[in-house]
């Protein structure tokens, strides 16, 4: 499966992980056909932290759905290592908003849920790899609780346990912090660069919160709404790890709030959507 | 939150010392209510005669042999119904086609008493055990199968995006996913049809047994002894809230809690 010796002279020039070309997704719905995503063209590298930022039904969450392989583009196509995507599959695993847990397994059970259909591990090896995630999330001392004996943010860090697990090349995040209060978020910053950092992941991170897609990304993709595409990629070159709450990372967020403001019809409407972020 | 907790404890310790007072109260009348002889004895004995009577029974072996009988019954009754309601259920759960049809059919026969199983179970099976696991099968299975099939229709979906992301194979969503994710709903239905099944097992025992509780509950009507009849009701409704309750409850309660679906 995976081929990394490259013959061709262009090996010098590493070849995007992953290219979107041309993809647009509709919607059949009683009101029509609804456009989602219009043709959007964009290519990530390896190793890069992507954050994809945009207002409610901008179709963030759908383009990184037709990048999980859950759903297909209407046209255009979505490559991987240029290999069209087929499906869902642990190559690209996705991280929810909420954890998603499966309650019926213990917290090591779930971590080594996603290395049960790898092949050439037994289960000894499985739990050592499950380990082994579970003590860089700091959470190796609760292998044996109960899902429900977790708290959100302890939940959020073992799903991100389990999407590591199985050692993907790429992790779609849709918004995996949003529904945490921000104490417990913002304590997740640093032990989640660090730990992109550590695992050498390339990461697609679909958020509302600007200041988040300022303190994560290497590069930010603005949305906009209705229909869905992408206006404008910044480029964040910040010293990582970086604070959440530090000074420089207000400007690139201020640049992106006006970036998404500069699409609301008028003051008033702006002003509500910048209280949100 | 300890205080917190030993409220809660409190409350509940209060509480189960106010049903035992009920009960004890309702016991009390029971006697009072004898002693005033509104009824003469044949139709309202004393709780004492009731409770003299059963040790009379279980004394002279018959009562324990007949609890073990009707519980053995069930277990093998109710075993294949919990059996066969879960793989209807699931293929309800799974094809629409089956599901629209089925439902239709068991909504159906949930509104058939128990009891009217047992001329039907007569006929195909005379007076053998095989009619009276007929009997519970029939009564409890559509209860079992109904509830699996919508434990199905509502797991989150979210729980499936996961499974497929983490990379199941179609063929392991069946019992790596599907079946845990909707075990809430199948052990309610478990509950409910355990209940129905038992108002099966002792109805059928009524008219075709020669031991069980409800033998024991037939020959105390033909030997014209309220006492009997009465105190084989208790035991019936004894064992029915144990396993109803003890059993089955306690475990849909800590499946509900572990899945997250009651917050306390």
């Amino acid at each position: 499966m995976i081929k990394t010796e490259d013959h061709s002279p262009a090996a010098a020039m590493p070849l995007p992980k992953l290219v979107l070309r041309e993809v647009t997704k509709a919607y059949n719905t009683r009101h029509g056909i609804v456009e989602a995503l219009l043709p959007t063209n964009l290519e990530v590298k390896k190793n890069e932290f992507l954050v994809i930022v945009g207002p409610s039904g901008c179709g963030k969450t759908t383009l990184l759905n037709l990048i999980a392989g859950f759903d297909h583009p209407t046209s255009g196509e979505v490559l991987m290592d240029g290999h069209p995507i087929k499906g869902p599959g642990f190559d690209r695993l996705v991280m929810f908003q909420e954890a998603a847990l499966f309650p019926w397994l213990k917290v090591i059970d779930n971590v080594m849920y996603g290395l049960k259909w790898k092949k050439g591990l037994n289960r000894a090896e499985r739990r050592d790899v499950a380990m082994c995630f579970l003590e860089m999330v700091h959470l190796g001392r609760f292998a044996d609780a109960s899902i429900h004996e977790l708290s959100g943010g302890m939940k959020q860090r073992v799903a991100l346990a389990r999407a590591l697990a199985p050692n993907p090349r790429v992790l779609l995040m849709d918004e995996p912090f949003a529904a945490l209060d921000a104490l417990t978020r913002e304590g997740l910053y640093l032990q989640f660069q660090e730990i992109i950092a550590a695992t050498k992941k390339t990461v697609i991170f679909v958020t509302h919160n600007v200041r988040e897609a300022a303190c994560l990304g290497d590069r930010v993709a603005v949305m906009s709404a209705c229909p869905g595409r992408i206006k404008r990629e910044l480029m964040i070159d910040l010293p990582r790890p970086r604070q959440f709450n530090r000074t420089e990372v207000s400007v690139p967020a201020a640049e992106i709030g006006r970036e998404l403001h500069a699409d609301l019809p008028d003051e008033e409407g702006g002003r509500g959507v910048a209280e949100e972020f | 939150m300890r205080i917190c907790r030993t409220r809660k404890e409190d409350a509940v310790w209060q509480r189960n010392f106010r049903t035992l007072v009920f009960y004890l109260v309702l016991l009390a009348l029971w006697q009072i209510f004898f002693e005033m002889r509104f009824f003469p004895e044949y139709i309202l004995p004393s709780p004492g005669m009731v409770f003299r009577r059963l040790r009379e029974l279980g004394g002279d072996g018959i009562l324990w042999p007949s609890v073990k009988a009707t519980l053995l019954r069930m277990a093998i009754g109710f075993g294949l119904s919990a059996l066969i309601g879960l793989g209807v259920g699931v293929a309800m759960g799974m094809l629409p086609v089956a599901n629209q049809y089925l439902r239709s059919v068991f909504l159906g026969m949930q509104t058939l008493p128990s009891a009217a199983w047992v001329p039907i179970s007569l006929l195909i099976f005379g007076l053998s055990d095989r009619g009276i696991y007929f009997v519970i099968i029939m009564s409890s299975m559509a209860a079992v199968a109904i509830a699996t099939a919508d434990g199905i229709a509502n797991i989150p979906p979210l729980y499936l995006r996961a499974a497929k992301t983490l990379g199941t194979p179609r063929w392991a969503m069946g019992y790596q996913v599907i079946l845990p994710a909707a075990l809430p709903s199948v052990m309610t239905g478990f509950k409910l049809g355990w209940t129905l099944g038992w108002h099966g097992a002792v109805s059928a025992e009524l008219i075709k047994s020669s031991i069980g509780l409800g033998f024991l509950l037939h020959m105390g009507r033909e030997l014209n002894d309220m006492s009997q009849v009465l105190g084989l009701m208790l035991v019936t409704i004894f064992f029915g809230v144990l396993m109803d309750r003890f059993l089955f409850g306690v475990m849909e309660n800590r499946i509900r809690r572990r899945w997250g679906l009651d917050h306390e």
